[in-house]
């Protein structure tokens, strides 16, 4: 396969990494002319957040490459089945996802819930890799202020910090978002 | 002296483990394991010693003293270190430290004079260091690299 595989972006809180996520992956359905899929993880919580989605939606609708938007808060890996082998996909993002898998159970936080988390997460964003033509995944950098004294916090930074060291290994490309500008940190730039 | 950093959870040890790879847990001292700061390093067999979580050990300094005598402290240390390692042919330091300093402002004076006094260790021990490489998800970025080309 000439492009791609699995594409990760990172970046800080409003850093433009969610623009240039979008931008590569309308670059490749230029090149490809494949179907742009979009993968919404978010589950609207208010409604500012309601606003911004739809502002997002309204977005990738209005632009001249058409985007279809799949939604999945929790199970990513189930959605795999209906996706084909040249689509585009661009999940948005690993932080948003691991909360709603975290939150969304009654389970305690112990070791053996958040490694099966862990696990739930990496397969099932590894199942649709499998299945998709290209994989884009953005997600957070949260790492890099002093992790808490909180049990809980140190807990969620260690995996979301696994998941990332799983994915930057797996990564084609893996790009680092500062102020808007991407730098790569693995792979070639295109 | 090589020195280690990048955020929490990216995998620094595991780097330091395959690039030196390192035998066995002796070598090792770690301010995760409550080791408390060594200020001299010992004359004993080993070649190789990692000191890890710096950032822990510059914690204990801030809540101990102000600001600028914990990096007189703070430049002492790294005076023994360099001259440990230089004591003898083919000895090597890596020192790993945590990047705690890309958040928000905390809210707590003692933790703002925390990621205060680890910002100007870094850059002491940086400036000091022959090589100094970033972590970034098992991945390394070398920043500095003195000598040797």
């Amino acid at each position: 396969m000439a492009q791609a595989s699995l594409v990760f972006i990172t970046g800080g809180v409003r850093s433009g990494k969610s623009s240039f996520a979008e931008r590569k992956a309308i670059e490749i359905a230029k090149e490809t002319g494949k179907q742009l899929i979009y993968l919404a993880t978010g589950v609207p919580s208010d409604s500012e957040m309601i606003e911004r989605i739809q502002k997002h939606q309204l977005d990738r609708r209005s632009g001249e490459y058409s985007w279809k938007t799949m939604e999945q808060s929790i199970r990513i890996g189930e959605l795999a089945p209906q996706l084909h082998n040249q689509d585009i996909i661009l999940l948005d993002c690993v932080t948003t996802l691991l909360n709603n898998e975290l939150f969304s159970s009654e389970c305690k936080w112990d070791g053996l819930f958040l490694d099966a988390v862990k696990e739930k997460i990496i397969s099932g964003i590894m199942s649709i890799n499998n299945r998709a033509g290209t994989l884009i995944v953005v997600s957070n950098e949260l790492l890099f202020e002093p992790v808490s004294e909180s049990n809980l916090v140190l807990m969620y930074s260690r995996i979301l910090g696994q998941i990332h060291q799983y994915l930057v290994n797996e990564a084609d490309q893996a790009f680092l978002v500062e102020a808007g500008i991407p730098i790569v940190m693995k792979g070639m730039s295109r | 002296m090589h020195f280690v950093t990048g955020g929490a959870f990216n995998g620094k040890r595991a780097w330091v483990n395959k690039t030196y790879c390192v035998k066995g847990p002796e070598v090792w001292l770690s301010a995760y394991h409550d080791i408390p700061l060594p200020e001299q390093l010992k004359d004993n067999d080993q070649d190789v010693i990692i000191l890890e979580g710096i950032e822990l050990w510059l914690k204990e300094l801030t809540m101990n003293h102000e600001a600028s005598r914990c990096r007189d402290i703070w430049n002492q240390c790294l005076h023994y270190w360099l001259s440990w390692e230089s004591g003898k042919e083919d000895r090597q330091l890596i020192v790993i430290g945590t990047d705690i300093t890309k958040g928000i402002v905390p809210m707590e004076r003692e933790n703002r004079l925390w990621r205060d006094v680890t910002g100007w260790a870094y850059q002491d021990i940086a400036a000091q260091s022959e090589k100094v490489d970033v972590i970034w998800y098992g991945l390394n970025q070398t920043i500095k690299k003195r000598g040797a080309y």
